[in-house]
């Protein structure tokens, strides 16, 4: 593995101040919800971690498509870093989601669509890795890693879809006048500082995480073709 | 003289023809499925709590689980049998557009998991006094057949390859085909108990454009799939 | 809706922002261990190259005389 890039430095040291600075504005700037109380301050977080592993899970389908048409590694390399921080990431977000519903609906775990699609979304990626650990040819692999990944981000944004058109009791925060579902929310000004932040907080996060996932799959490759050479 | 190569609709036929025929001189692929699918619905039945009142609101539920695992049988024996037959390197060597291959075996696919179902829906009938034979159910049973055969074809030929085999389809299908299975089921739902048209058009409208997105995508990425 | 007092949730969202922390960190020390382990073991397989270059060199010159 080549040392480290100064961007790549620079953004370690940015991405850490960011979060710091979100976990600031989450715990002390934005206000105490009136109905929940303190436990809605991991909201901020629910969401920005939410966003980052959807754009993650968009992006791999992406370089999936790019794998396929150009047949060049380094997208199957970007694909496995999105795919796996973005799972990372969304485990996060489903366990931040039981722990805010536990005293907002009184149970840790719903069977609601939103819920259960997100548990099915997780499930897609860990099937991902699944089929990759069954193949050992390394371009097989990635053929196949490039189709699933295709077929898991086609299927993650119609779950959102399926979110929407059903009735759910997860609240709708966004674009919603009264807050139809029990939980909901609107948000002081405070509050929108706080959600923006975080949200790009964990994009930069994200971006770092991937980076470093990228050179550590480059590190992966070539020991892998070293062990070819040796057993020739 | 050139011979050309049989047209894409006809190449397809020509496997669709391939599999039921062979089906049909053995039977063993169907009569596992049906098996399988009378041994979930007896299993349900212990399982749950099937009084009258109840078993309303499970009956589309029952049925989809029913058929998602039966239809998860079909997939791999289909594939594993090309593979051991060796059809698979055949077909491959014949001069024929890929894409053939993959409308031929989700077609015959289809047609298994079809049969099956249209065994399923009469004894479940009689079983649970539900009335199962309305034509808007089959319908919603069709197009949600369509679109798990279309996925699960697609993903039965990767599986095959994997050192795992069998065992990895379910885990690869049925995640993906949850919003199939979700919105049938829902579909499904409305009609038995009798819901607004309005209210049954959602999932409807879910269930056809998921079939038309993977079969496109399946149709479109099942060269990169299929071995060497 | 006028609530008298608000409720006390502050464990949950302490374990909250603990859970991320924590998934956040293990993860980024899988990453590191996974790179050592890599680097080690790509320089043994490299030394091994080297050595099995120098065994096989020294054959070839011992089959030519």
């Amino acid at each position: 593995m080549q040392p480290k890039p100064i961007a790549l430095k620079i953004l370690d040291v940015v991405s850490i101040i960011s979060i710091a600075a979100a976990t600031y504005l989450a715990l002390f700037f934005a206000p105490t919800e009136a109905v929940m109380g303190q436990v809605q301050r991991v909201f901020y977080f629910h969401i920005g971690t939410a966003w980052v592993a959807m754009l993650g899970f968009i992006l791999a389908a992406v370089a999936g498509i790019a794998y396929l048409v150009t047949k060049n590694m380094l997208w199957d390399r970007f694909e496995v870093a999105a795919v796996e921080v973005s799972a990372m990431f969304f485990f996060i977000t489903i366990a931040l989601g039981s722990i805010w519903a536990r005293p907002a609906w009184n149970t840790w775990w719903t069977w609601d669509p939103r819920l259960t699609t997100a548990a099915v979304t997780e499930l897609i990626y860990i099937a991902y890795f699944m089929l990759r650990q069954g193949i050992e040819d390394p371009e097989k692999r990635a053929r196949f890693g490039a189709v699933y990944s295709l077929l898991g981000g086609l299927s993650a944004p119609i779950t959102f879809m399926v979110i929407r058109l059903f009735r759910t009791i997860h609240p709708v925060v966004i674009g919603s006048q009264s807050a139809a579902a029990q939980g909901g929310f609107s948000m002081t000004t405070n509050m929108r500082t706080t959600f923006f932040f975080a949200l790009f907080a964990f994009t930069v996060l994200f971006i770092d995480l991937i980076w470093h996932r990228i050179r550590l799959g480059g590190l992966e490759e070539k020991v892998e073709q070293l062990k070819l050479e040796a057993s020739i | 003289m050139k011979k050309t190569s049989p047209s894409l609709l006809k190449a397809t036929l020509a496997i669709v023809q391939k599999d039921l025929a062979a089906e049909f001189r053995s039977f063993e692929l169907i009569s596992a499925m049906l098996v399988f699918s009378l041994l979930v619905i007896i299993i349900f039945n212990f399982a749950l709590e099937l009084d009258i009142k109840t078993r309303q609101s499970v009956t589309a539920g029952v049925l989809w689980t029913t058929f998602a695992f039966a239809g998860t049988l079909g997939l791999n024996r289909s594939m594993a049998v090309e593979k051991d037959r060796g059809c698979m390197d055949g077909l491959l060597l014949a001069p024929v557009d890929r894409s053939a291959i993959y409308f031929g075996k989700a077609i015959s696919n289809l047609a298994f998991m079809l049969i099956v179902e249209a065994v399923i829906l009469p004894v479940y009938s009689m079983l649970y006094n539900v009335n199962l034979f309305r034509l808007d159910l089959l319908g919603v049973i069709l197009l949600g057949s369509i679109g798990y055969s279309a996925v699960g074809t697609l993903l039965s030929t990767m599986s095959a390859q994997t050192r795992t085999r069998e065992i990895l389809l379910p885990i690869l299908l049925f995640p993906v085909a949850i919003p199939v299975l979700l919105a049938a089921v829902k579909a499904s739902n409305g009609l038995l108990a009798g819901a607004e048209f309005s209210e049954i058009l959602t999932p409807l409208n879910i269930l056809i454009v998921y079939d038309v997105i993977f079969i496109a995508v399946a149709f479109m990425v099942f060269d990169f799939v299929v071995e060497e | 809706m006028f609530l008298e007092t608000i409720p006390d949730t502050s464990g949950y969202m302490i374990a909250g922002f603990g859970v991320c922390f924590a998934v956040m960190g293990i993860y980024i020390l899988s990453m590191y261990l996974r790179g050592a382990n890599l680097k080690r073991d790509a320089e043994m397989l490299e030394s091994l190259q080297v050595e099995n270059k120098k065994t096989k060199s020294k054959t070839d010159t011992a089959k030519k005389k």
